[in-house]
């Protein structure tokens, strides 16, 4: 009898926080949508792909050589992952060091991609590396004159951090106050943690590059490129926010009820601050090009036309429309100059990692379709899980006691 | 190409600086024009709260220029179509605080200058106003239903009834304006201070105006009379 009552409560708990409160058949009912397929074909090619990988190695599944050893996998997941992922710590910090409290209502979702992009970024990379159980090796060594050794000790860190931040919903989700108390007290000193491994590890994945100054077209190549690297995870963190913002506020509206939040006056302000960065680091980057002496390549060539792109299209573009929108107050006009923004980052550590990389190899490195398909698949499993916690779990929608207290 | 032949130190230099002090330069017009928008918004705000506040902000309640008080704390302002538009003033609406609801006369009907027109009800408890001019109601402001509009702009969209006049000139002696109203809006106001100063202490001595429902913080249970004793009806 005990144990009848023991199973339905275990039953109605399941059926409440895992299947949303419905039953079974239900739940499975309602995962037949469209992009649902979309995704479960991705996934179902995606994850034997990386499992052959680790069986098959590199040369069966990449095109990747002995002059090009950095892939998608570094290029897009790595590099690109990581910068888009820096949502969480530039809000984190305007939240509870600058107390920019208005901002607190994106923090966690921010905070939420964050964390997913840094895992999916870490998987990428387990990817390219192989044998991740001699990846533990990295902490034994004393490689403090490596940049790896600081990217590989800041990004576990980071990940570290960004895990615990994200404790804090998943233990008030599981209703564990005497978890998530203490870790809610220590937020700040997180968030300041954060910061620092966040910016040493963006700025470390710009300095890989300070030893190839002959192998990096001399346009993007800088000494200050970690400086750049450190700017764009800057831009990408604010234009992340308000891209993923406007779209998770028109899926998850049913989240947000009860919930008044000025989406559109906090993706004006963001675009205010996205302005001034993005308008601030075009004309660094022409400093760099000055002082690299590189000022003849632009416009020179298929790469000096690229770069005007990048520049023009990519940065002072979308740094003039967030201009624009802030200042009508046009919150669409700001969420267009968003999009373009991201497509600017990305562009930028393609441009860097790939395309402007090694330029003088006649014999220039193109992705294979499986490792692309991986790329595809990591960034659905990471929109597949956003998806699945923000349903579940106190992101979007204040957590029961706080908001009891309200 | 070897890379780097193209800039030699001098002109790299030159470039270099004037490229920093044309950022600067260009960044303050940049900056001004992000924030602009929000900084015009603001300026705007505010002068429309001066101009709606009258010349007397640094008073409690206020009263634009160009409205005729009733001692009664109605006020009437010609509409330009013949018509005379009538409210309560801002110390009526705070002294009241909201209620439930705001009885209007109904159109076609006769009011007359110091007889009560509008009954203010809340729960069993009536507050009559006087209208401040004679005349046939023409018109009542649909905006008067929907909860606040008097209270929140007691001068303007929250007038409460149009009135074509019958002998406006000789009602209009009758009634302050300019100076004059201002005037009478302190004395009402030092007089409600008089009363609260027991009870009301923290709130005139912080600096703060009355908060609305005035009437009800001084005096939970008869705060009908309080009113009507103020609005002499």
């Amino acid at each position: 009898m005990t144990s009848a009552v023991a199973a339905e409560a275990r039953g109605s708990w399941f059926q409440e926080k895992i299947l949303l409160g419905m039953r079974p058949g239900e739940y499975l009912r309602s995962l037949l949508t469209p992009f649902n397929g979309v995704a479960a074909f991705i996934c179902m090619v995606g994850v034997p792909l990386l499992l052959y990988r680790f069986y098959a190695g590199l040369g069966a599944t990449t095109n990747l050589s002995q002059t090009q050893p950095w892939g998608v996998w570094i290029g897009f997941d790595m590099m690109t992952g990581i910068a888009l992922a820096a949502g969480g710590f530039t809000i984190g910090a305007a939240v509870e060091i600058f107390g920019l409290e208005e901002y607190h209502a994106i923090e966690r979702p921010a905070i939420l991609t964050g964390f997913l992009g840094y895992l999916m970024a870490v998987v990428g990379l387990i990817a390219d590396l192989g044998k991740p159980w001699n990846m533990v090796q990295i902490f034994a060594q004393n490689g403090t004159r490596s940049v790896l050794f600081e990217v590989a000790w800041c990004v576990v860190c980071y990940t570290l951090v960004l895990s615990l931040e994200f404790a804090v919903p998943f233990f008030e989700w599981l209703g564990l106050r005497r978890l998530y108390q203490p870790l809610r007290k220590i937020l700040l000193a997180l968030t300041v943690l954060s910061v620092m491994f966040s910016s040493m590890h963006q700025s470390a994945l710009g300095s890989l590059f300070i030893i190839a100054p002959g192998k990096l077209h001399p346009l993007w190549w800088s000494p200050w490129i970690f400086a750049f690297f450190f700017i764009t995870a800057v831009i990408a963190g604010i234009s992340m926010v308000i891209v993923e913002s406007s779209i998770s506020h028109r899926i998850f509206a049913s989240q947000l009820r009860g919930h008044h939040v000025d989406a559109d006056a906090l993706t004006i302000g963001l675009g205010k601050a996205g302005a001034v960065v993005l308008f601030a680091y075009f004309f660094l980057k022409l400093q760099g090009v000055i002082d690299n002496h590189a000022w003849g390549y632009i416009g020179q060539g298929f790469l000096g036309k690229w770069w005007l792109v990048e520049m023009l299209g990519f940065v002072l573009l979308p740094s003039l429309l967030y201009a624009w929108g802030a200042r009508h107050r046009r919150a669409d006009v700001v969420r267009v100059a968003g999009v373009i923004a991201v497509l600017g980052i990305i562009l930028n550590r393609v441009n860097v990692s790939m395309v402007a990389w090694d330029y003088e190899n006649p014999d220039h490195y193109l992705p294979s379709w499986m490792e692309l398909w991986v790329s595809l698949t990591l960034v659905t499993i990471g929109v597949l899980a956003f998806r699945w916690i923000v349903l579940r779990m106190p992101v979007l929608r204040e957590p029961a006691d706080l908001a009891a207290e309200h | 190409m070897t890379g780097h032949e193209f800039l030699s130190t001098y002109p790299a230099k030159l470039l270099e600086y004037t490229l920093g002090v044309g950022y600067l330069l260009l960044f303050i017009p940049f900056w001004r024009y992000v924030r602009g928008g929000q900084a015009v918004r603001v300026a705007a705000t505010a002068r429309r709260a001066v101009r709606a506040a009258g010349a007397t902000a640094t008073s409690w309640f206020t009263v634009p220029d160009g409205v005729l008080l009733h001692p009664g704390h109605t006020w009437a302002r010609p509409a330009g179509d013949g018509l005379v538009e009538v409210g309560l003033d801002d110390f009526a609406a705070r002294l009241l605080g909201p209620v439930e609801r705001m009885g209007l006369p109904p159109p076609g009907s006769a009011v007359a200058q110091g007889s009560p027109a509008l009954l203010a009800r809340d729960g069993d408890k009536l507050v009559p106003l006087v209208s401040p001019v004679d005349g046939t109601v023409a018109e009542v402001n649909p905006a008067v239903e929907r909860e606040g509009a008097w209270q929140e702009e007691p001068y303007g969209a929250g007038w409460l009834f149009k009135v074509r006049p019958t002998r406006l000139p000789s009602n209009a002696r009758q009634l302050f304006s300019g100076a004059a109203a201002r005037r009478w809006l302190e004395q009402a106001g030092e007089s409600l201070a008089a009363r609260a100063a027991p009870r009301l202490g923290a709130v005139l001595q912080d600096g703060g105006a009355p908060v609305p429902g005035i009437a009800r913080e001084l005096s939970p249970e008869r705060w009908d009379e309080l009113c009507r004793e103020y609005f002499r009806s």
